[in-house]
């Protein structure tokens, strides 16, 4: 059932056994996978079924140390969240992407099964091999090889607030609370439970939320400014007390013009690495170090992408970008939707497609471009804090640091010169770094983010080291929850929006068992 | 604006690796007994104008390379040809030799970066020979 909160009485209450807050990819889920029984849920999403400008507003904050996108453009403040512009890439974590978690692939290994469900993939396979055709091969890396081959599956992709609504309209025990803001975290005068959540509408009605259990939801940089902002009991903010709440900020550098492959034209193994379709899903091969060369060189995660030359690797084939102007003139979500249906119906015509890019771009055949995108070790530098600036509803905006890996050049280079010998060893072609020495283009110039929000909650078991435990509860408060990328204790190259809705039904595990 | 400056790059910068860097064909003017010298190695090169570009990198790179008998004996060398005596090949023998000598270099990271390229030793020696 969804409601209207600003519709409520005055100081309402909202009584459940869980309340979410925020209904993107990981409330959804959540929600989606506890309701049911006798149970009831409260899912409290801040804005309406479509965009709303002043909603939007209040993720406006400030942006210092590496330039960011805007706060307030780089997410989404209505039902599904930022689902709504998510390009839709999926693939799992493996066992060396989750070393420094509190548990390995197995425990999140049937989560994900789950989760390629609900992020509608068409196939469970992420073996590279299994996507390979006549047409679009992998590279044949031999034993030893310093590289190995990686696919991304693509979502259609799903939007949350969309494809799940009717679900959440029917849903036995929910209920959605739209245009419901989580203001304040109410605790007891030890802050080690939680007591209540203040709710506030843009409109001026206020109201009340109690549940045994309370989950925060908001996304990768909201969760750590709601704990921020709760500082009536402890006053450097909910499960702040050791300064962890904010830090170890993480996103994907990105870097679209890494270097230029020359290859035969039309080669099978150069398409494998760009956006195709195989049997209706559409997916993109990616070269990375092989487990013994990241361990061995101290590399990190990295996804090297292979595009032609001509074809706007900045975006890629999922991403049209548009121009301002066209942007403007259209609401968020009309030009969020163009932006995004259009080229996957494009990238559906594949020939006429090749053909139009061809003739536009000049393309030469045979030229290609690589993208480059990596993880990094967690800085507590990065981090998100607090202004003094606030919202329209009084809460303190975000500020962002975000700081890129010292050696994140060199490791590109590093990555560049084992698919070049990769490349060269197999005879499919020869790769040119670009610097500004020798091509006169400086790659790091058109250094990007991935706009994945990770980090900031960090999940250990050591209170010292995280600020939620295995099971996602906030350290020293016995019912408040996390979920989502915040939760994140280190990351790979990979969107996390899969893995987001792994650990939310993970957590749904746990709290039902909490729940009887 | 990129795209085309990524376009004319590409364009200009066409010095793929052996497989479209050598010459094709049947010409090769060796007979039994005959030695492989720099002008048969230059010969093999598709595009010497390209490939004198990257050779004068390389030279410079490298100076005590920079002489023909130089380079000429360390290719010959690493084609297991020492004494430079080619009797009875053939120039598409010759390709194959060279084609395998390059992937192994590639396959055992003996690369070098000549103006942003990563190019085996060997085939960045055969573009300083034709500098």
């Amino acid at each position: 059932m969804f409601v209207d909160a600003r519709t409520l009485p005055p100081k309402f209450i909202i009584d459940a056994d869980v309340c979410i807050v925020g209904a993107g990819a990981a409330g959804i889920t959540l929600a989606r996978d506890l309701c049911g029984g006798t149970r009831k849920i409260a899912l409290l999403e801040s804005g309406n079924f479509d965009f709303d400008a002043d909603t939007q507003k209040l993720y406006a904050g400030e942006v210092v140390g590496h330039a960011y996108t805007p706060l307030d453009r780089d997410r989404l403040r209505y039902l599904g969240g930022t689902t709504n512009h998510w390009q839709g890439s999926c693939r799992p974590f493996d066992a060396l992407d989750l070393a420094d978690w509190p548990f390995g692939v197995d425990e999140l290994a049937p989560f994900y099964r789950q989760a390629d469900d609900i992020c509608q993939l068409s196939s469970h396979t992420f073996e590279p091999m299994d996507w390979s055709s006549e047409e679009a091969r992998p590279l044949e890396l031999g034993e030893g090889a310093s590289l190995k081959n990686g696919v991304f599956l693509y979502s259609p992709p799903t939007r949350f607030g969309t494809a799940y609504r009717n679900d959440l309209a029917a849903a036995a025990g929910l209920t959605v609370y739209l245009n419901a803001n989580l203001l304040q975290i109410d605790t007891d005068d030890a802050g080690t439970g939680v007591s209540g959540l203040q709710v506030a509408c843009l409109n001026g009605n206020r109201g009340r939320a109690r549940a045994r259990f309370y989950v925060l939801a908001a996304g990768g940089i909201e969760n750590a400014r709601l704990l921020l902002n709760a500082d009536q009991v402890q006053k450097s903010g909910l499960g702040n007390q050791y300064d962890l709440v904010g830090r170890y900020f993480m996103d994907h550098p990105f870097v679209p013009l890494a270097a230029t492959i020359v290859a035969h034209a039309a080669s099978p193994q150069m398409r494998f690495y760009d956006h195709h379709v195989v049997r209706g899903q559409i997916i993109e091969g990616y070269l990375s170090a092989s487990d013994e060369v990241r361990r061995k060189e101290k590399l990190p995660p990295f996804a090297i992408g292979i595009r032609p030359a001509g074809v706007n690797v900045n975006e890629g084939v999922g991403n049209l970008r548009l121009p301002p102007a066209l942007r403007n003139m259209m609401s968020e979500n009309i030009a969020n939707r163009l932006t995004y249906y259009l080229p996957r119906l494009l990238n559906r015509m594949e020939t006429p497609v090749t053909w139009i890019n061809d003739r536009l771009w000049l393309n030469p055949p045979g030229a290609y471009t690589t993208v480059y995108t990596c993880g990094a070790d967690p800085d507590p530098a990065s981090r998100v804090t607090l202004t003094n600036t606030l919202d329209a509803l009084g809460m303190r905006e975000t500020r962002l640091d975000w700081r890129l890996p010292a050696d994140l050049e060199r490791n590109m280079h590093r990555a560049h010169e084992l698919l070049a010998q990769e490349l060269g060893r197999s005879g499919t072609g020869r790769l040119r770094i670009e610097s500004s020495a020798t091509t006169g283009y400086d790659p790091m110039e058109d250094l990007g983010e991935g706009h994945h929000h990770m980090g900031t909650t960090r999940m250990h078991d050591d209170p010292r080291r995280g600020v939620v435990d295995a099971d996602s509860r906030v350290h020293g408060i016995g019912n408040l929850f996390i979920a989502g990328s915040s939760v994140f204790p280190s990351y790979a190259c990979d969107d996390p929006t899969m893995t987001i809705v792994a650990l939310a039904l993970r957590l749904s595990s746990h709290l039902k068992s909490a729940l009887g | 604006m990129r795209k085309t400056r990524r376009v004319v790059l590409a364009c200009l910068a066409c010095t793929p690796g052996l497989p479209l860097m050598l010459r094709a064909g049947s010409g090769f003017a060796t007979g039994d007994g005959g030695e492989l010298d720099a002008a048969m190695l230059r010969s093999l090169v598709a595009d010497p104008r390209r490939a004198r570009l990257l050779g004068y990198r390389y030279r410079a790179q490298f100076p005590a390379e920079d002489h023909p008998d130089v380079l000429t004996d360390l290719i010959r060398s690493s084609l297991g040809l020492p004494d430079g005596r080619v009797a009875a090949i053939t120039r598409a023998s010759l390709l194959s030799v060279l084609d395998a000598r390059v992937r192994s270099e590639f396959g055992v990271g003996n690369i070098v970066g000549v103006d942003g390229w990563l190019l085996a030793r060997t085939e960045a020696r055969l573009c300083a020979l034709c500098e």
